[in-house]
Protein backbone atom coordinates (compact mmCIF):
# COMPACT_ATOMS: atom_id res chain seq x y z
CA UNK A 1 0.00 0.00 0.00
CA UNK A 2 2.67 2.69 0.70
CA UNK A 3 4.47 1.70 -2.44
CA UNK A 4 1.21 2.55 -3.99
CA UNK A 5 0.49 5.55 -2.18
CA UNK A 6 3.70 6.65 -3.19
CA UNK A 7 3.40 6.09 -7.06
CA UNK A 8 -0.15 8.14 -6.86
CA UNK A 9 1.38 11.31 -4.79
CA UNK A 10 4.28 11.31 -7.56
CA UNK A 11 2.03 11.15 -10.34
CA UNK A 12 -0.33 13.90 -9.27
CA UNK A 13 3.25 15.81 -8.36
CA UNK A 14 4.49 15.27 -11.33
CA UNK A 15 1.25 16.53 -13.12
CA UNK A 16 0.89 19.71 -11.82
CA UNK A 17 -3.09 19.90 -11.64
CA UNK A 18 -2.50 20.19 -8.17
CA UNK A 19 -0.99 23.58 -8.57
CA UNK A 20 -3.77 25.20 -9.23
CA UNK A 21 -5.74 24.31 -6.22
CA UNK A 22 -3.20 25.13 -3.84
CA UNK A 23 -2.32 28.75 -5.53
CA UNK A 24 -5.94 29.70 -5.14
CA UNK A 25 -5.73 27.97 -1.40
CA UNK A 26 -2.60 30.26 -0.18
CA UNK A 27 -3.59 33.44 -2.44
CA UNK A 28 -7.17 33.74 -0.89
CA UNK A 29 -5.74 32.56 2.41
CA UNK A 30 -2.79 35.61 2.08
CA UNK A 31 -6.06 37.98 1.91
CA UNK A 32 -7.86 36.34 4.83
CA UNK A 33 -4.96 36.89 7.22
CA UNK A 34 -3.59 40.24 5.43
CA UNK A 35 -5.59 42.33 8.15
CA UNK A 36 -6.78 41.60 11.73
CA UNK A 37 -9.08 38.23 11.58
CA UNK A 38 -10.22 38.17 15.00
CA UNK A 39 -10.06 36.18 17.78
CA UNK A 40 -8.21 32.90 17.47
CA UNK A 41 -11.07 30.38 16.83
CA UNK A 42 -13.04 33.20 14.95
CA UNK A 43 -10.49 33.78 12.84
CA UNK A 44 -10.11 30.23 12.03
CA UNK A 45 -13.51 30.06 10.96
CA UNK A 46 -12.80 31.72 7.20
CA UNK A 47 -9.67 29.47 6.51
CA UNK A 48 -11.69 26.17 7.50
CA UNK A 49 -14.53 27.37 5.39
CA UNK A 50 -11.76 28.12 2.60
CA UNK A 51 -10.55 24.25 2.91
CA UNK A 52 -13.60 22.62 2.49
CA UNK A 53 -13.93 23.56 -1.10
CA UNK A 54 -10.55 23.44 -1.82
CA UNK A 55 -9.81 19.73 -0.50
CA UNK A 56 -12.49 18.87 -2.74
CA UNK A 57 -11.03 19.84 -5.56
CA UNK A 58 -7.68 18.38 -4.75
CA UNK A 59 -9.21 15.25 -4.21
CA UNK A 60 -10.96 14.85 -7.85
CA UNK A 61 -7.24 16.16 -8.96
CA UNK A 62 -5.82 13.16 -7.44
CA UNK A 63 -8.75 10.70 -8.69
CA UNK A 64 -8.51 11.83 -12.37
CA UNK A 65 -4.31 11.99 -12.10
CA UNK A 66 -4.23 8.89 -14.14
CA UNK A 67 -5.89 8.81 -17.14
CA UNK A 68 -8.49 5.57 -17.83
CA UNK A 69 -5.89 3.26 -19.49
CA UNK A 70 -3.21 3.80 -16.81
CA UNK A 71 -5.73 3.23 -14.08
CA UNK A 72 -6.28 -0.23 -14.92
CA UNK A 73 -2.92 -0.94 -15.53
CA UNK A 74 -2.61 0.56 -12.33
CA UNK A 75 -5.39 -1.82 -10.52
CA UNK A 76 -4.07 -4.93 -12.46
CA UNK A 77 -0.89 -4.57 -10.91
CA UNK A 78 -1.93 -3.67 -7.45
CA UNK A 79 -4.03 -6.70 -7.63
CA UNK A 80 -7.57 -4.93 -7.37
CA UNK A 81 -9.25 -1.56 -7.68
CA UNK A 82 -9.98 -1.19 -3.61
CA UNK A 83 -6.31 -1.41 -3.35
CA UNK A 84 -6.05 1.75 -5.93
CA UNK A 85 -9.03 3.69 -4.69
CA UNK A 86 -7.98 3.47 -0.88
CA UNK A 87 -4.11 4.26 -1.93
CA UNK A 88 -6.11 7.53 -3.88
CA UNK A 89 -8.09 8.15 -1.05
CA UNK A 90 -4.66 8.54 1.53
CA UNK A 91 -2.74 10.25 -0.94
CA UNK A 92 -5.96 13.23 -1.26
CA UNK A 93 -6.29 12.86 2.56
CA UNK A 94 -2.95 13.62 3.52
CA UNK A 95 -2.45 16.49 0.66
CA UNK A 96 -5.26 18.11 2.66
CA UNK A 97 -4.00 17.45 6.10
CA UNK A 98 -0.69 19.40 4.81
CA UNK A 99 -2.97 22.12 3.65
CA UNK A 100 -4.93 22.13 6.83
CA UNK A 101 -1.82 22.15 8.92
CA UNK A 102 -0.61 25.43 6.91
CA UNK A 103 -4.43 26.74 7.54
CA UNK A 104 -3.93 26.63 11.21
CA UNK A 105 -0.55 27.54 11.52
CA UNK A 106 -0.60 30.99 9.33
CA UNK A 107 -3.04 32.64 11.63
CA UNK A 108 -1.11 31.53 14.41
CA UNK A 109 2.13 34.02 12.53
CA UNK A 110 0.43 36.48 11.28
CA UNK A 111 -2.82 37.68 13.04
CA UNK A 112 -2.26 39.74 16.04
CA UNK A 113 -4.31 37.77 18.59
CA UNK A 114 -1.85 35.46 20.59
CA UNK A 115 -2.92 32.07 20.48
CA UNK A 116 -2.65 28.94 23.11
CA UNK A 117 -1.57 25.91 22.24
CA UNK A 118 -4.86 24.34 22.90
CA UNK A 119 -6.49 26.99 20.61
CA UNK A 120 -4.24 25.91 17.60
CA UNK A 121 -4.78 22.40 18.37
CA UNK A 122 -8.66 22.76 18.64
CA UNK A 123 -7.72 24.92 14.99
CA UNK A 124 -5.99 22.00 13.34
CA UNK A 125 -8.84 19.58 14.07
CA UNK A 126 -11.53 22.03 12.76
CA UNK A 127 -9.74 22.01 9.61
CA UNK A 128 -8.65 18.48 9.41
CA UNK A 129 -12.35 17.93 9.86
CA UNK A 130 -13.23 20.03 6.80
CA UNK A 131 -10.49 18.46 4.83
CA UNK A 132 -11.92 15.28 5.34
CA UNK A 133 -15.87 16.32 4.48
CA UNK A 134 -14.13 18.07 1.38
CA UNK A 135 -12.45 15.20 0.00
CA UNK A 136 -15.03 12.88 1.10
CA UNK A 137 -17.32 14.92 -1.39
CA UNK A 138 -14.67 15.13 -3.99
CA UNK A 139 -14.15 11.52 -4.01
CA UNK A 140 -17.99 11.01 -4.26
CA UNK A 141 -18.37 12.40 -7.26
CA UNK A 142 -15.10 11.50 -9.17
CA UNK A 143 -13.80 8.86 -10.94
CA UNK A 144 -15.17 5.92 -11.24
CA UNK A 145 -18.24 7.06 -9.61
CA UNK A 146 -18.61 9.63 -12.24
CA UNK A 147 -16.97 8.68 -15.79
CA UNK A 148 -16.98 11.90 -16.91
CA UNK A 149 -15.45 15.32 -15.89
CA UNK A 150 -17.57 17.45 -16.36
CA UNK A 151 -20.39 15.66 -14.39
CA UNK A 152 -17.77 15.63 -11.56
CA UNK A 153 -17.16 19.36 -11.58
CA UNK A 154 -20.74 20.45 -11.79
CA UNK A 155 -21.87 17.76 -8.79
CA UNK A 156 -18.76 19.13 -6.66
CA UNK A 157 -19.58 22.40 -7.42
CA UNK A 158 -23.08 21.82 -6.75
CA UNK A 159 -22.29 20.19 -3.36
CA UNK A 160 -20.21 22.47 -2.07
CA UNK A 161 -22.23 25.31 -3.16
CA UNK A 162 -25.38 23.98 -1.29
CA UNK A 163 -23.40 23.16 1.67
CA UNK A 164 -23.24 27.16 2.84
CA UNK A 165 -26.06 28.17 3.25
CA UNK A 166 -27.28 25.15 4.61
CA UNK A 167 -25.68 26.13 8.01
CA UNK A 168 -25.90 23.79 11.03
CA UNK A 169 -27.50 21.36 8.70
CA UNK A 170 -24.64 20.16 7.72
CA UNK A 171 -21.66 18.68 9.12
CA UNK A 172 -19.48 21.63 8.00
CA UNK A 173 -21.60 23.91 9.56
CA UNK A 174 -21.30 22.38 12.86
CA UNK A 175 -17.59 23.27 12.61
CA UNK A 176 -18.13 26.94 11.41
CA UNK A 177 -20.59 27.71 14.00
CA UNK A 178 -18.37 26.56 16.33
CA UNK A 179 -15.42 28.17 15.46
CA UNK A 180 -17.48 31.24 14.47
CA UNK A 181 -18.80 31.95 18.37
CA UNK A 182 -15.02 30.96 19.28
CA UNK A 183 -15.93 28.12 21.17
CA UNK A 184 -14.98 24.63 21.43
CA UNK A 185 -17.90 21.90 20.38
CA UNK A 186 -17.97 18.27 20.92
CA UNK A 187 -19.90 18.20 16.93
CA UNK A 188 -16.54 19.01 15.50
CA UNK A 189 -15.71 15.58 16.91
CA UNK A 190 -18.79 14.24 15.49
CA UNK A 191 -18.08 15.83 11.86
CA UNK A 192 -14.79 14.43 11.71
CA UNK A 193 -16.47 11.24 12.10
CA UNK A 194 -18.72 11.73 9.14
CA UNK A 195 -16.13 12.82 7.18
CA UNK A 196 -13.60 9.74 7.70
CA UNK A 197 -17.39 7.63 7.18
CA UNK A 198 -17.49 10.08 3.77
CA UNK A 199 -14.37 9.39 2.46
CA UNK A 200 -14.85 5.32 3.47
CA UNK A 201 -18.19 5.64 2.12
CA UNK A 202 -16.46 6.80 -1.35
CA UNK A 203 -14.01 4.27 -1.55
CA UNK A 204 -16.84 1.51 -1.44
CA UNK A 205 -19.04 3.63 -3.65
CA UNK A 206 -15.98 3.90 -6.60
CA UNK A 207 -15.29 -0.19 -6.14
CA UNK A 208 -18.76 -1.05 -6.76
CA UNK A 209 -18.77 1.10 -9.40
CA UNK A 210 -15.70 0.70 -11.38
CA UNK B 1 -21.15 -8.68 -24.81
CA UNK B 2 -19.43 -12.27 -24.70
CA UNK B 3 -21.84 -15.31 -23.90
CA UNK B 4 -21.38 -19.31 -23.26
CA UNK B 5 -17.63 -19.12 -23.31
CA UNK B 6 -15.16 -21.48 -20.98
CA UNK B 7 -10.97 -20.17 -21.32
CA UNK B 8 -8.61 -22.16 -19.46
CA UNK B 9 -5.09 -20.44 -20.25
CA UNK B 10 -2.09 -22.42 -20.23
CA UNK B 11 1.21 -21.77 -21.97
CA UNK B 12 0.44 -19.02 -25.19
CA UNK B 13 -3.31 -18.45 -26.11
CA UNK B 14 -4.10 -15.87 -28.84
CA UNK B 15 -7.24 -14.69 -29.27
CA UNK B 16 -8.21 -13.58 -32.80
CA UNK B 17 -11.66 -12.28 -34.55
CA UNK B 18 -12.39 -9.16 -36.30
CA UNK B 19 -13.21 -5.82 -34.95
CA UNK B 20 -16.17 -5.41 -32.24
CA UNK B 21 -16.01 -9.36 -31.04
CA UNK B 22 -15.11 -8.79 -27.91
CA UNK B 23 -11.50 -9.56 -27.73
CA UNK B 24 -10.79 -6.26 -25.56
CA UNK B 25 -13.24 -7.00 -23.00
CA UNK B 26 -12.45 -10.82 -22.87
CA UNK B 27 -8.70 -9.40 -21.97
CA UNK B 28 -9.92 -6.90 -19.62
CA UNK B 29 -12.39 -9.22 -17.83
CA UNK B 30 -9.47 -11.96 -17.78
CA UNK B 31 -7.07 -9.33 -16.25
CA UNK B 32 -9.37 -8.12 -13.38
CA UNK B 33 -10.36 -4.47 -14.99
CA UNK B 34 -13.87 -5.68 -15.86
CA UNK B 35 -16.12 -7.50 -13.74
CA UNK B 36 -18.10 -10.31 -15.52
CA UNK B 37 -21.67 -9.84 -15.79
CA UNK B 38 -21.85 -13.69 -15.25
CA UNK B 39 -19.39 -16.39 -14.87
CA UNK B 40 -16.57 -16.42 -12.62
CA UNK B 41 -12.61 -16.10 -13.71
CA UNK B 42 -9.84 -17.54 -11.75
CA UNK B 43 -6.39 -16.01 -11.94
CA UNK B 44 -2.90 -15.87 -10.18
CA UNK B 45 -2.19 -13.11 -7.61
CA UNK B 46 0.53 -11.84 -10.74
CA UNK B 47 -1.09 -10.61 -13.25
CA UNK B 48 0.64 -8.47 -15.96
CA UNK B 49 -1.55 -6.50 -18.19
CA UNK B 50 -1.08 -4.42 -21.02
CA UNK B 51 -4.11 -2.77 -22.62
CA UNK B 52 -4.60 -1.66 -26.59
CA UNK B 53 -3.69 1.41 -26.33
CA UNK B 54 -0.86 2.97 -23.99
CA UNK B 55 -1.27 6.56 -22.70
CA UNK B 56 0.48 9.04 -24.56
CA UNK B 57 0.36 12.48 -21.96
CA UNK B 58 2.33 10.97 -19.00
CA UNK B 59 4.35 13.37 -17.16
CA UNK B 60 6.30 10.32 -15.03
CA UNK B 61 9.49 9.54 -16.61
CA UNK B 62 9.54 5.84 -17.62
CA UNK B 63 12.52 4.79 -15.20
CA UNK B 64 10.24 6.32 -12.20
CA UNK B 65 7.51 4.53 -14.29
CA UNK B 66 8.52 1.34 -14.10
CA UNK B 67 10.60 1.79 -10.84
CA UNK B 68 7.34 2.59 -9.07
CA UNK B 69 5.85 -0.74 -10.65
CA UNK B 70 8.26 -2.59 -9.55
CA UNK B 71 7.61 -1.53 -6.16
CA UNK B 72 3.84 -1.91 -6.36
CA UNK B 73 4.59 -5.46 -7.07
CA UNK B 74 7.82 -5.96 -5.26
CA UNK B 75 9.69 -6.97 -8.06
CA UNK B 76 13.05 -5.97 -9.88
CA UNK B 77 12.90 -3.96 -12.80
CA UNK B 78 14.36 -6.81 -15.18
CA UNK B 79 16.22 -6.21 -19.09
CA UNK B 80 13.10 -6.32 -20.88
CA UNK B 81 13.27 -2.85 -22.15
CA UNK B 82 16.70 -3.52 -23.41
CA UNK B 83 15.66 -6.49 -24.92
CA UNK B 84 12.84 -4.38 -26.84
CA UNK B 85 15.65 -2.24 -28.02
CA UNK B 86 14.47 0.98 -26.26
CA UNK B 87 16.23 3.87 -27.42
CA UNK B 88 14.49 6.83 -25.94
CA UNK B 89 15.66 9.05 -22.81
CA UNK B 90 14.29 6.92 -19.77
CA UNK B 91 14.66 9.97 -17.75
CA UNK B 92 12.14 12.26 -19.93
CA UNK B 93 8.86 12.36 -19.74
CA UNK B 94 6.96 9.47 -21.37
CA UNK B 95 4.81 11.64 -23.15
CA UNK B 96 8.09 12.68 -25.21
CA UNK B 97 8.39 8.97 -26.12
CA UNK B 98 7.27 7.84 -29.29
CA UNK B 99 4.73 4.88 -30.01
CA UNK B 100 6.81 2.36 -30.24
CA UNK B 101 8.72 3.48 -26.92
CA UNK B 102 5.92 3.77 -25.21
CA UNK B 103 4.55 0.61 -25.79
CA UNK B 104 8.27 -0.79 -24.92
CA UNK B 105 7.56 0.84 -21.48
CA UNK B 106 4.05 -1.05 -20.98
CA UNK B 107 5.55 -4.07 -22.32
CA UNK B 108 8.41 -3.77 -19.08
CA UNK B 109 5.85 -3.12 -16.60
CA UNK B 110 3.56 -5.97 -17.84
CA UNK B 111 6.38 -8.37 -18.01
CA UNK B 112 7.30 -7.45 -13.93
CA UNK B 113 4.56 -9.95 -13.50
CA UNK B 114 5.48 -13.56 -12.56
CA UNK B 115 1.96 -14.89 -13.30
CA UNK B 116 0.06 -14.68 -16.35
CA UNK B 117 0.56 -12.25 -19.51
CA UNK B 118 -2.64 -10.54 -20.47
CA UNK B 119 -1.82 -8.29 -23.78
CA UNK B 120 -4.24 -6.51 -26.06
CA UNK B 121 -2.16 -6.32 -29.37
CA UNK B 122 1.48 -6.01 -27.49
CA UNK B 123 2.92 -5.54 -31.43
CA UNK B 124 1.16 -2.46 -31.80
CA UNK B 125 4.07 -0.05 -33.01
CA UNK B 126 7.12 -2.56 -32.26
CA UNK B 127 9.49 -2.17 -35.09
CA UNK B 128 10.21 -6.01 -36.69
CA UNK B 129 13.16 -6.44 -34.66
CA UNK B 130 11.23 -5.16 -31.36
CA UNK B 131 8.44 -7.58 -32.66
CA UNK B 132 10.66 -10.52 -32.87
CA UNK B 133 11.77 -9.92 -29.79
CA UNK B 134 8.57 -10.05 -27.77
CA UNK B 135 7.55 -13.16 -29.48
CA UNK B 136 10.78 -14.40 -28.18
CA UNK B 137 10.17 -13.14 -25.01
CA UNK B 138 6.98 -14.78 -24.58
CA UNK B 139 7.79 -17.97 -25.36
CA UNK B 140 8.01 -20.31 -21.96
CA UNK B 141 5.11 -18.04 -20.54
CA UNK B 142 1.43 -18.24 -20.04
CA UNK B 143 -0.20 -15.42 -21.89
CA UNK B 144 -3.26 -14.18 -23.19
CA UNK B 145 -2.75 -12.12 -26.07
CA UNK B 146 -4.86 -10.61 -28.64
CA UNK B 147 -2.92 -10.53 -32.32
CA UNK B 148 -4.24 -10.01 -36.08
CA UNK B 149 -0.96 -10.70 -37.56
CA UNK B 150 0.05 -14.40 -36.53
CA UNK B 151 3.29 -13.05 -34.05
CA UNK B 152 2.78 -16.39 -32.31
CA UNK B 153 3.23 -19.33 -34.17
CA UNK B 154 2.45 -22.45 -32.61
CA UNK B 155 0.54 -21.01 -29.74
CA UNK B 156 -3.08 -21.98 -29.06
CA UNK B 157 -5.71 -19.81 -31.23
CA UNK B 158 -9.41 -19.11 -30.25
CA UNK B 159 -11.59 -17.40 -32.51
CA UNK B 160 -13.86 -15.23 -30.60
CA UNK B 161 -16.11 -14.94 -33.91
CA UNK B 162 -15.30 -17.80 -35.26
CA UNK B 163 -17.39 -19.03 -38.34
CA UNK B 164 -20.01 -15.98 -37.73
CA UNK B 165 -22.97 -13.34 -39.33
CA UNK B 166 -22.14 -9.86 -38.60
CA UNK B 167 -25.33 -7.50 -38.56
CA UNK B 168 -25.22 -3.57 -38.72
CA UNK B 169 -28.43 -2.15 -37.63
CA UNK B 170 -28.91 1.26 -37.47
CA UNK B 171 -31.93 2.77 -35.98
CA UNK B 172 -31.54 0.45 -33.14
CA UNK B 173 -35.01 -0.86 -30.97
CA UNK B 174 -35.35 -3.31 -28.01
CA UNK B 175 -31.21 -3.87 -28.09
CA UNK B 176 -31.37 -5.54 -24.83
CA UNK B 177 -34.37 -7.92 -26.55
CA UNK B 178 -31.64 -8.12 -29.27
CA UNK B 179 -28.91 -9.12 -26.21
CA UNK B 180 -30.92 -11.73 -24.90
CA UNK B 181 -31.27 -13.73 -28.01
CA UNK B 182 -29.77 -17.27 -28.51
CA UNK B 183 -26.34 -16.92 -30.82
CA UNK B 184 -25.67 -13.42 -29.95
CA UNK B 185 -22.07 -13.15 -29.40
CA UNK B 186 -21.46 -9.78 -29.16
CA UNK B 187 -22.79 -6.13 -29.66
CA UNK B 188 -21.17 -2.75 -30.11
CA UNK B 189 -23.33 0.00 -30.09
CA UNK B 190 -22.60 3.15 -31.06
CA UNK B 191 -24.96 5.85 -30.74
CA UNK B 192 -28.18 4.65 -32.96
CA UNK B 193 -26.58 2.16 -34.81
CA UNK B 194 -25.32 -1.30 -33.19
CA UNK B 195 -22.91 -4.35 -34.85
CA UNK B 196 -24.44 -7.82 -33.87
CA UNK B 197 -22.25 -11.09 -34.10
CA UNK B 198 -24.12 -14.18 -34.29
CA UNK B 199 -23.77 -17.60 -34.77
CA UNK B 200 -24.14 -18.50 -38.23
CA UNK B 201 -27.48 -21.40 -37.38
CA UNK B 202 -29.17 -18.13 -35.46
CA UNK B 203 -28.83 -15.40 -37.83
CA UNK B 204 -32.03 -15.99 -39.78
CA UNK B 205 -33.62 -15.95 -36.37
CA UNK B 206 -31.94 -12.69 -35.06
CA UNK B 207 -31.99 -10.65 -38.13
CA UNK B 208 -35.93 -11.50 -37.95
CA UNK B 209 -36.17 -10.82 -34.72
CA UNK B 210 -34.55 -7.06 -35.10
CA UNK B 211 -36.46 -6.66 -38.12
CA UNK B 212 -39.36 -7.41 -35.86
CA UNK B 213 -38.42 -5.04 -33.22
CA UNK B 214 -38.19 -2.28 -35.86
CA UNK B 215 -35.04 -1.98 -36.22
CA UNK B 216 -33.42 -1.07 -40.05
CA UNK B 217 -30.70 -3.69 -41.73
CA UNK B 218 -27.62 -1.58 -43.30
CA UNK B 219 -25.33 -4.69 -43.60
CA UNK B 220 -25.64 -8.51 -43.05
CA UNK B 221 -22.34 -10.41 -43.94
Amino acid sequence: MISLVRYLAADVLRGQRYLAPLLVFLGVMGMLFSTDAGQPLEAYSGSAALLYPIAAWTAVVVATSEDVVRREITVVSAGGRSQVLTAAALVAVSFALVMALVAAVWPVVTNPHPYTFGEFLVGLGAHAVCALLGVGVGLMFARPVFDSIGRTVLAVFSVVVLTYPLGRATPLGWVLDALGHNQVSLSVLWAGVIGIALVSCAVVVGVRRA
Amino acid sequence: MLRDLTLEVSGLVVLTGANGTGKSTLLKIAAGVLKPTSGRVVRPASVGYVPERFPSDVKMSASSYLAHMGRIRGAAVGDVLERLGFVGSLTAPMSQLSKGNAQKVALAQAFLATGVLVLDEPWTGLDPAAAAELSSLLQGRTALVSDHEGHLAGATRVDLAGGHVTIELSRVVGLDALEALEGVRSVLSRGSSARVVVAPDRSDHVLAEALRLGCSVRSVR
